[in-house]
């Protein structure tokens, strides 16, 4: 009876502050969606940032999270704790190190702007920082998910004809498809929702989150409640992505 | 042919250790061991699934130790049949077959063509087990590696797939290593015997061979010998007696002499209600019966000889006839050669 009661409080304590967030200031975050040019392009950006750096994360994340799940390599116990790095420090902190490694004074910055890559102002910035917050996520979903596929699975598509790289096209993949899709969702959501880095790498163009900080200290709570009612109606995309992803999620059998 | 010299490998904690066996080319080999003995490692190893960390591996006369599993023409059939579960069963079986037509006709022959259309998840276990037979068939193989494959069968299945198993072995002269902890099966369709405990091979051989001459009392029990008895030979008078206790029998040969094990398999023992006749057994024994128990077709009759059980079997025919009760006294009778050494 206590822990029913427990449970209840903790979950309205959850859903309460969005849903007054989404009744007060939905339809007329849903109307400036027409009305305003600013929010409109700060979604816009926000989606788009947010899809490059899980692209990225999935490129470069996967064969990692392949690595992690399937070889005993020495220092891989050392890979997993870099891993959960990003995830422990507080994110305006991890702004100030990305600045610290990717602004103009560093050899890395401007050897990137010499290039003709800025970071620090631009959308790259963004991308930076959505990708340093929400990569750890994606790499640990979709270790778990090769983890669930069976190696014996991969050894006799071997004994089949099957090079390694084949088996791993034709039964590591499909059979891990749902779980890496699922880590990339929630990686794209992390990546949408991030503030704390993104406003110190790049304050300008403005994502949402940034927005809706921007009109609640420029202009007050009533101009920032329907940016921070279209954040939310944005990030309800990711979830109702992982609610069918796991309605359609069948027992795999070996 | 797969050869095996010293081989070694490592699992975790497991080892295989020092693994030397051949099956020549065409044959039928058995491993036979209890559950955590190594025999799935042991595959997994002639596969090129698990890395050896030593000795040398030849598959059909060439060194494969070093090959990929993809290049070593095998087909491996795990006890849980392990399908692909996004796949059709049509999809698992041609998965990696190269002759469509073949692939078609090694499914009709354990029946899997009958569930093509279903989904793998919806397979019982038996089925599993026939599609993973038929997927690794499909392909062709050089080498059959088989792992407790007809396991989930029930016995008219069981018996099927085994012949045709054995009928595809010999059409293809395919060399075939299958792993049991089931020594009727090993009896049954073996040309070659490997016994595996520990990660080590105790002995191998013809099965008929390693079942009648055990090379240690632990071999003979795990083989299911009933009578195993710790004593020594002694000579005596020109001839050859075991003691053990208040067992003293007559053994063929004078090799052997000291301490050593008896080994007596309960079929070889003969068993009448009154004093049987003279004939050319040497050993006679005389007791209560103890125990009468069914093992499988056949029933065990235990006697009490001066505190020492001794176990012989007959079939359920002759135990009718017999009519033996606990408590009555019978008769057992076996040949000096009928005792093995070691």
């Amino acid at each position: 009876m206590l822990a029913a009661v427990a449970s209840s409080l903790l979950l309205l304590f959850l859903v309460l502050p969005v849903v007054r967030l989404v009744a007060a200031a939905g339809p007329d975050g849903a109307a400036r969606l027409w009305s305003d040019a600013e929010l409109r392009q700060s979604l816009a950006l926000t989606a788009m940032t947010a899809t490059a750096a899980t692209l990225i994360a999935a490129v470069c994340g996967a064969p990692l999270a392949w690595l992690l799940a399937r070889r005993a390599f020495r220092g891989r116990a050392l890979v997993a704790a870099v891993l959960d790095l990003p995830l422990l420090i507080p994110h305006p902190v991890a702004g100030i190190a990305l600045l610290l490694l990717l602004g103009r004074g560093s050899a890395l910055g401007s050897s990137l702007l010499s290039l003709g890559l800025r970071i620090v102002g631009t959308p790259l910035g963004i991308i930076a920082a959505m990708l340093f917050v929400s990569a750890p996520l994606f790499v640990s979903g979709a270790r778990e998910a090769f983890a669930r596929v069976d190696a014996r699975l991969e050894g006799v598509a071997r004994t089949l004809g099957d090079t390694p790289w084949r088996a791993f096209r034709r039964v590591t993949l499909p059979l891990a498809a749902r779980g890496l899709i699922a880590s990339g969702v929630v990686s794209w959501a992390r990546a949408v929702s991030e503030f704390g880095a993104i406003v110190i790498l790049a304050y300008n163009p403005k994502v949402v989150s940034v927005l809706a900080y921007d009109r609640f200290t420029g202009f007050g709570l009533s101009e920032a409640l329907p940016v921070a009612a279209a954040l939310v109606l944005l990030s309800l995309i990711p979830l109702t992505a992982l609610r069918a992803l796991r309605i359609d999620d069948g027992a795999a059998g070996v | 042919m797969i050869s095996a010299a010293q081989l070694r490998a490592r699992v975790g904690a497991f080892t295989l250790d020092d693994i030397s066996f051949d099956v020549p080319s065409g044959a039928y080999g058995v491993v036979i061991g209890p559950t955590g003995s190594g025999k799935t490692t042991l595959l997994e190893v002639i596969s090129g699934l698990v890395p050896q960390t030593g000795g040398t591996l030849a598959l059909n006369g060439r060194d494969a130790t070093r090959e990929s599993p993809d290049a070593r023409g095998i087909g491996l059939v795990y006890q849980l049949g392990f399908l692909f579960p996004h796949l059709s069963v049509e999809q698992n079986v041609m998965y990696g077959a190269t002759d469509a037509a073949f692939a078609a006709s090694i499914a009709r022959r354990f029946g899997v063509h009958d569930f093509y259309s279903r989904s793998v998840n919806s397979l019982s276990g038996g089925e599993r087990q026939l599609v993973a037979l038929a997927r690794a068939l499909a392909r062709k193989p050089e080498l059959l590696l088989l792992d407790e494959p007809f396991s989930a069968l029930d016995p008219p299945r069981r018996a099927a797939a085994r012949r045709e198993v054995r009928a595809i072995h010999r059409e293809l002269g395919l060399t075939t290593l299958h792993v049991t902890h089931d020594f009727a099966e090993a009896g049954s369709l073996g040309d070659i015997a490997i016994l595996l405990d520990g990660g080590r091979v105790l002995q191998s051989g013809e099965p008929a061979d390693v079942f009648r001459h055990p090379k240690t009392p632990y071999v003979a029990e795990f083989l299911g010998a009933e009578n195993v008895f710790a004593g020594g030979v002694m000579h005596e008078g020109g001839e050859a007696v075991f003691r053990s206790g208040p067992l003293a029998m007559h053994v063929a040969g004078s090799a052997v002499s000291g301490p050593c094990h008896a080994i007596i398999r309960a079929e070889e023992i003969l068993i009448s209600r009154a004093t049987p006749a003279p004939s050319s057994a040497r050993n006679h024994f005389s007791g209560p019966v103890r125990d009468i128990a069914t093992v499988g077709p056949l029933w065990h009759v235990t006697i009490d000889v001066g505190g020492v059980p001794l176990v012989a079997a007959l079939t359920t025919y002759s135990a009718d006839e017999l009519a033996l009760a606990v408590g009555d006294t019978a008769y057992f009778t076996f040949k000096a050669t009928a005792v093995h050494l070691c």
